[in-house]
């Protein structure tokens, strides 16, 4: 049909209008964004987050790992806290938990392909690192920092890449800063767009995964520790 | 026998979804019976608007929801009618104190606003869930039965198992009511309602029970829905209609899992069973909860057209 370029250029022409695109993405049915939120810039991350919410994992563990009824905490379990690439909750996704004193049952999910697995356990991570960085930098109190424990905490789990006397621009933040640092260093942040002198770099994207790691696990009093060593 | 298999007919609901949700479910005048469909009343479960927490705020939202869905028909968790105490600084024992203390003290006219408000909509609220457990006192059960009768409850039903059962015995009879023992799929725990056979025992407890059949979790537990309905129908007061795949395997959406969906639903058709449809889900969806409920009970329509 002759028409028919012309509508395509139309509707890619209206696709470009940032109003446009908020009109459409608070209006497509079958796309519940007051609960599942706005698409995020992060394709992988988008659908790692679908995946998790079309499987029944948020109906039970939250969106955002704020449980509802007896299913289990996510934000604070061990176990997902100890995962390394789905190496512990790939299995018991498969396995479900049948032998338990709730009322339901964690069910199986032995159908799920691995790359389904992966997405689901690659959301559970991304959201717990979020929710863990405001419960430990929104808390409304703080608890006093004991630097010999602090120290003791770096020496365990910081000095193999980090030494304190390499540390001197720590000085220089305040202490609900130095917090922030410690829990997401700025510069370990994922740049905005490629940089040239970033390619071929894993040392910044290992450093920046072994500081997620690190946000998923610290208890509020090891931070303050930290900060009271540092300091 | 209708010919239409349950991938048919989810194929189809796909096809016809939106047709459910025109704006003339909204602008149509309140009635009774409004999701009366061959002989089978259907209701929701209102856990199914996962983004709606159960709360009394939320209540007004819930009710224009359900008249959205075209169901006249509700089974009313006690959270959408109570206040809750569990604030921050009140520790749980505070709240679970606060709660009972409410709820002795209420006055009736509290829930009859309330059933105001469903019945203006053409609702009927079919039943109360409310999970009784051991903190619950027998003047706090006893409460609790008499503002569901005030609701226009026919029951009172929640999560428990068979001790908790036992002790709710002289309670549904002095109202006139029944209690409805719902099933989850926990095999591992004696005390659970799960099998036909905790079912059963639960049922002989009383004259005043019956079955709240979960179709999801019965499946999820092995069971034999088709076969249970046959055996025990004239103690089923309604079915938790959802799918679910066996061996405790996951939820799905309507004619995905396990659970006999089709079947169940001409079966009560074609038996002409007093049995109420609960539609519920918890798989996983990305659309609103407005529009899979409106998926679901499209199917159920399709399944018995």
């Amino acid at each position: 049909m002759p028409q028919r370029p012309i509508i395509v250029l139309a509707l890619a022409v209206m696709s470009c209008s940032g109003q446009s695109a908020r009109k459409v993405s608070t209006e497509t049915p079958g796309y519940d964004f007051n609960y599942i939120g706005p698409r995020m810039a992060d394709p992988v991350l988008q659908h790692s987050k679908e995946t998790y919410v079309l499987f029944g994992c948020s109906y039970c563990h939250g969106l955002y790992l704020i449980s509802r009824g007896e299913a289990t905490d996510l934000l604070h379990s061990r176990l997902v806290g100890r995962d390394e690439d789905a190496n512990l909750i790939g299995p018991l996704l498969r396995a479900g938990i049948p032998q338990t004193a709730k009322l339901s049952p964690m069910p199986q999910f032995s159908d799920l392909s691995e790359q389904q697995i992966n997405d689901i356990t690659r959301w559970i991570h991304y959201a717990r690192q979020q929710e863990r960085y405001k419960e430990l930098t929104e808390a409304a109190t703080v608890e006093r920092g004991d630097a010999a424990a602090g120290k003791v905490y770096f020496e365990s789990a910081c000095v193999s890449c980090h030494s304190a006397d390499n540390l001197p621009s720590v000085k220089k933040y305040t202490p609900a800063l130095l917090r922030a640092e410690i829990l997401k260093p700025h510069a370990l942040e994922p740049a905005a767009s490629s940089k040239l002198d970033r390619v071929g770099d894993t040392k910044t994207e290992t450093a920046r995964q072994r500081h997620l790691k690190l946000l998923e696990n610290y208890s509020s009093q090891e931070v303050a520790n930290l900060v009271a060593y540092l300091k | 026998m209708t010919k239409i298999t349950r991938r048919d007919a989810g194929r189809l609901a796909l096809a016809g979804i939106s047709t459910g949700l025109t704006t003339s479910a909204l602008a149509q005048p309140a009635r009774t019976n409004r999701s009366l469909i061959h002989g089978i009343q259907f209701g929701l479960q209102p856990f199914c608007y996962h983004d709606l927490a159960m709360n009394r705020e939320n209540r007004p939202e819930l009710v224009r929801r359900l008249v959205q869905n075209g169901l006249g028909m509700v089974e009313l968790h006690a959270t959408w009618c109570e206040p809750r105490f569990n604030q921050p600084g009140v520790s749980p024992q505070e709240a679970r104190d606060k709660l009972r203390n409410w709820r002795l003290t209420v006055p009736a006219d509290y829930y009859r606003k309330i059933k105001t408000e469903f019945d203006g909509a053409g609702i009927t609220i079919f039943t109360y869930y409310v999970n009784f457990g051991d903190s619950d006192t027998d003047a706090e059960i006893d409460a609790t039965f008499s503002a569901a009768k005030i609701l226009g409850a026919k029951a009172c039903i929640g999560s428990f198992g068979l001790a908790v059962a036992h002790r709710l015995i002289p309670f549904p009879g002095k109202y006139g009511m029944f209690l409805g023992l719902h099933n989850h799929d926990n095999l591992s725990d004696p005390d659970a309602f799960s099998s036909e056979a905790s079912i059963v025992q639960g049922l002989s407890y009383s004259p005043d029970f019956k079955a709240t059949l979960d179709t999801r979790h019965f499946t999820a537990g092995n069971g034999d829905c088709l076969g249970f309905l046959q055996r025990h129908h004239d103690r089923v007061s309604s079915v938790h209609l959802g799918d679910r795949r066996k061996n405790n395997g996951r939820s799905t959406p309507f004619g995905e899992g396990d659970a006999p969906i089709i079947q169940i639903l001409q079966m009560i058709r074609d038996n002409r069973w007093p049995i109420v449809v609960l539609l519920e889900f918890e798989h996983g969806t990305l659309r609103t909860g407005v529009e899979e409920v409106q998926l679901m009970f499209d199917y159920c329509k399709r399944a018995l057209a």
